[in-house]
């Protein structure tokens, strides 16, 4: 009866979970699909610790549901002796040993992987691209080599290997660098540049988010890499960049969007920050640039360290397109 | 002694209410750590509740940032400093006198005091929510410069409430250790001691080692967030990057407390397992000294472990792969226990008391806590799921599904010796069913989750492709507020009306059970001199051996 009960549970237990994971991709039975020899890495680790995880699973709970169904009670007096072993010291030894063997494995296994995982492969034909990564309160900030300022969406190359030096400004809070499909996380820590790598072998737009608790917007700290083929990145670099000098880029509105917009509303409307829309504060560069730069109150100086170029680009955006329509 | 101490109380003192005020008797110390820690339990879980819900589907709108950051904080931490330690110690003050064959512990006034040091911590935590800018908002970690940062009082509220539980739980350890050293009756050697009193021991030990350097890291926290003493303004900058300091300092200061905390809170619970086992299977726990050996490496390894919490701050490769061994070679007298107590099954003569089930459902649970620990052991892998769903479910599955039912055995095994009255059997399963499949459906799913991508502490999610998982988690856990009040109606109900039990309902071995139920104040009349580590079954042998009588007594 009880036996009954426990496999009856066990079954439900199993509809119950294996129930939503019919839609979408492997279910979270693995980490997402890898876009990235590192991210391959670490799932072919994570699939070789599996095969034991789950052999002993097997083992324990098979064992543990034997037991409880060979040796209940059944006719027996409620208080007779079960059989008096104290215990058995070459069993203990043996079953002592096995974990160790286990681990064993599972350690070389890792360190078989780790070079593939951690080390940036060195410039091939294709050469190197390395792009700082600054989070900050709660965006990303991404400058390339020639100077090029983007946020929370980075563009970058296929089939090139991307070095990521991954930090925070000295006054702002820890973040955590987090792509699933390009592989693990690296925290964002002030005072400190941490260094993470990918090479993504396709084209598409992978996302990911902050991975450390940054402050009241940590969930909307999103992330996304859009990987285009080489000749079209680097096409969109010199563009941007002749736009930047130009003050015609996107950066104005990435900026909004990505540094104002998660506080204060996409059309100023308001959230955690107050509403903007209508405020004559932004009509006025110099009182932007003062906020931004200083913050005020609860606000965190989210433009600290920006180069003139960036403010102008905010302020610029904001003159031509006012928020809430202004 | 104790008789002519009571015939001294004040008449003020004798008073239903003020008798329990200024108690120094170990046993009701340890029934009102219980009953606050079942307390902030159903507070905390009420909060869990609550937030539960802001999650169950992508955008929703139930909760704040800020108030979800404070949810989220004061659950965590007061699980771990509110409900487990105190359980547990709860349960240390309760048993330890009792099964060694001590009359009280060796320093009854400052076990008062530790309760009610724990008390004021308590207390002091959870009104921190009515402090100028509302709770602490930083998870149970409190990592700076976040955390230096939070404006208001509630940050420091948390820091001064968790000084005082360091104080309290200092001064208990140091009680237990002394009593345990001292104070064991005639017979009762160290391979004699029940494994629970081992397990506090070891408790004890870790608390005296590891407290200390996380006050110290607390304290570094307030002077960073700035004090004032008097006209002088007192502000340091070691977390601040700003002025040279280092943010992930407070990270190893934390977790060197913080690892080994999660061993504090799990021995004792592995404790509460080895004497349950072996009493519903009849039989003598498999390998007394291997586990007692297990309990003893578990504690001195956890010290060695710390830094698997900081694998993606960025440490030196050698480090993490160090502290990666670390981390594997405690599953090795994790497994031990692990085969220890199903070889205490083997040929047993089992029977399924509530009691009973919740050990059975701690091993079937545990068993998965423990495994989903090997991958994030492993450092390479902890990178992809390190702050994720993933490390939620694995510490609920060894704090919950480990501790918190073994601590629901240890009530249900140990009631009637504390109130001389059985809870409901019939409630007390119906309460295990519904906690164990609500809490697989609640935790489970969180697995997948956090290989999906999920960050753990984020208020919102967009992602729709998530709203599956979480909404089973959110029913899940809905379910095992259910169970929990199940259980309040249990004890609601069985004050009252549950059938009253002799000295020794299960027919235990260990010496709290010589006594009668509840105990007098000073626990024993007389001790029977102990010869193994199961006294009392030596003695109803020796009684049956006396009487000729050939049956079970």
């Amino acid at each position: 009866m009880r036996a009954k009960l426990l496999f009856l549970t066990a079954l439900l237990l199993v509809a119950a979970l294996t129930a939503p994971s019919a839609f979408g991709g492997n279910g979270g039975f693995a980490p997402v699909t890898p876009q990235s020899p590192n991210a391959e890495g670490i799932r072919d680790s994570y699939l070789f610790v599996s095969i034991f995880v789950l052999g002993i699973f097997v083992l324990v709970e098979g064992l543990l549901i034997a037991f409880v169904v060979r040796y209940r009670r059944r006719r027996r007096a409620r208080f007779e002796d079960g059989a008096p072993i104290h215990g058995a010291s070459k069993l203990e030894l043996m079953w002592t040993a096995f974990p160790v063997v286990v681990l064993f494995l599972i350690g070389a296994f890792v360190f078989v992987e780790l070079p593939g995982i951690k080390n940036v492969p060195s410039a091939g034909a294709s050469g190197q691209l390395e792009i700082r990564v600054t989070g900050r309160q709660y965006y990303w900030q991404y400058e390339y080599p020639n100077g090029v300022i983007a946020i929370d969406t980075m563009r970058a190359p296929a089939g090139v290997p991307v070095r990521l030096e991954v930090t925070a400004p000295d006054d702002d809070v820890i973040h955590s660098w987090w792509i699933p499909a390009l592989g693990g996380k690296i925290d964002a820590i002030p005072g400190t540049v941490n260094e993470t790598w990918f090479e993504a072998a396709e084209p598409g737009v992978y996302t990911g988010q902050c991975a450390e608790l940054c402050g009241l917007e940590h969930a909307n700290m999103l992330a996304s890499v859009e990987v285009m083929s080489k000749d079209e990145f680097e096409a969109w670099l010199t563009q941007r960049r002749e736009e930047q000098t130009a003050g015609t880029s996107e950066l104005g509105e990435e900026t909004w969007e990505g540094v104002c917009a998660k506080c204060h509303g996409l059309s100023g409307e308001g959230g955690i920050g107050p509403a903007l829309a209508g405020s004559i504060v932004l009509a006025d560069p110099e009182a932007v640039e003062d906020l931004v730069r200083n913050g005020r109150r609860t606000m965190p100086a989210v433009g600290s360290g920006w180069t003139s170029e960036q403010v102008e680009a905010l302020t610029n955006y904001l003159k031509e397109n006012p928020p809430g329509g202004g | 002694m104790a008789v002519r101490a009571e015939t001294r109380t004040p008449a003020w003192q004798r008073g239903k209410v003020a008798s329990w005020l200024v108690t120094t008797d170990h046993k009701r110390i340890g029934i009102l750590y219980i009953s606050s820690a079942l307390v902030f339990f159903l507070l905390s879980g009420l909060m869990a509740l609550v937030f539960r819900l802001q999650l169950s589907q992508a955008n929703a709108d139930v909760l704040s940032p800020e108030r979800y950051n404070e949810l989220i904080t004061i659950h965590g931490t007061a699980m771990v400093f509110l409900v487990a330690v105190p359980f547990l110690t709860g349960f240390a003050n309760y048993l330890v006198p009792l099964m060694i064959g001590a009359r009280d512990v060796a320093f009854p006034r400052l076990n008062a005091l530790s309760y009610w040091l724990f008390f004021l911590g308590g207390a002091v935590l959870m009104l921190s929510f009515f402090a100028s800018g509302g709770a602490a908002q930083n998870g149970w970690t409190a990592y700076p410069p976040l955390s230096v940062q939070q404006p208001g009082n509630g940050q420091d509220l948390w820091i001064l409430s968790l000084h005082i539980l360091t104080a309290a739980s200092l001064a208990g350890a140091i009680n237990f250790l002394v009593t345990i050293h001292n104070l064991r009756t005639r017979g009762m050697t160290w391979t004699r001691i029940p494994l629970f009193v081992w397990s506090i021991e070891l408790f004890s030990w870790l608390l005296i080692a590891v407290l200390p350097v996380l006050a110290a890291g607390l304290t570094l926290l307030l002077l960073d967030r700035g004090i004032s003493i008097g006209p002088w303004d007192i502000q340091t900058h070691f977390f601040d990057a700003a002025e040279g300091g280092a943010p992930v300092l407070y990270q190893h200061a934390f977790w060197f407390f913080g690892h080994p905390e999660v061993y504090i809170i799990v021995l004792p619970a592995f404790g509460i397992i080895s004497e349950v086992l072996p009493v519903f299977a009849r039989k003598p726990v498999f390998g007394y000294k291997a586990i007692a050996a297990s309990t003893v490496a578990i504690g001195f390894f956890s010290m060695l472990v710390w830094a698997h919490h900081l694998f993606t701050v960025g440490l030196p490769i050698s480090l993490q792969a160090f502290f990666m061994i670390a981390s594997m070679v405690i599953a090795v007298p994790t497994g031990m226990k692990i085969f220890n107590w199903l070889a205490t099954l083997w040929r047993g003569n089992l029977h399924f008391d509530t009691p009973m089930l919740y050990a059975l459902g701690f091993l079937s649970i545990f068993v998965v806590g423990g495994l989903s620990g090997i991958y994030l052991a492993a450092f390479p892998i902890d990178w992809q799921v390190h702050d994720t769903y993933f490390v939620v479910a694995h510490f609920h599955y060894t704090l919950f599904g480990g501790v918190m039912f073994a601590i629901f055995a240890g009530l249900f095994y140990w009631w009637p010796k504390m109130f001389g009255r059985l809870l409901d059997e019939r409630l007390g399963k119906w309460q295990f069913w519904l906690l164990f499949v609500g809490f697989n459906l609640a935790f489970f799913p969180q697995h997948l989750l956090g290989l999906e991508g999920m960050p753990r502490r984020i208020y919102t999610y967009a992602d729709e492709s998530w709203e599956g998982y979480n909404l089973a988690s959110t029913v899940g856990s809905y379910v095992m507020g259910i169970a929990i009040l199940v259980f309040v109606w249990n004890v609601w109900r069985t004050t009252r009306s549950g059938p009253r039990v002799g000295n020794d309902p299960w027919q235990a071995d260990t010496l709290e059970w010589y006594t009668t139920s509840p105990p007098p104040p000073h626990n024993f009349d007389d001790v029977p001199y102990v010869t193994s580590a199961r006294p009392l079954y030596d003695l109803r042998r020796r009684l049956r051996e006396a009487s000729g009588f050939r049956g079970s007594l």
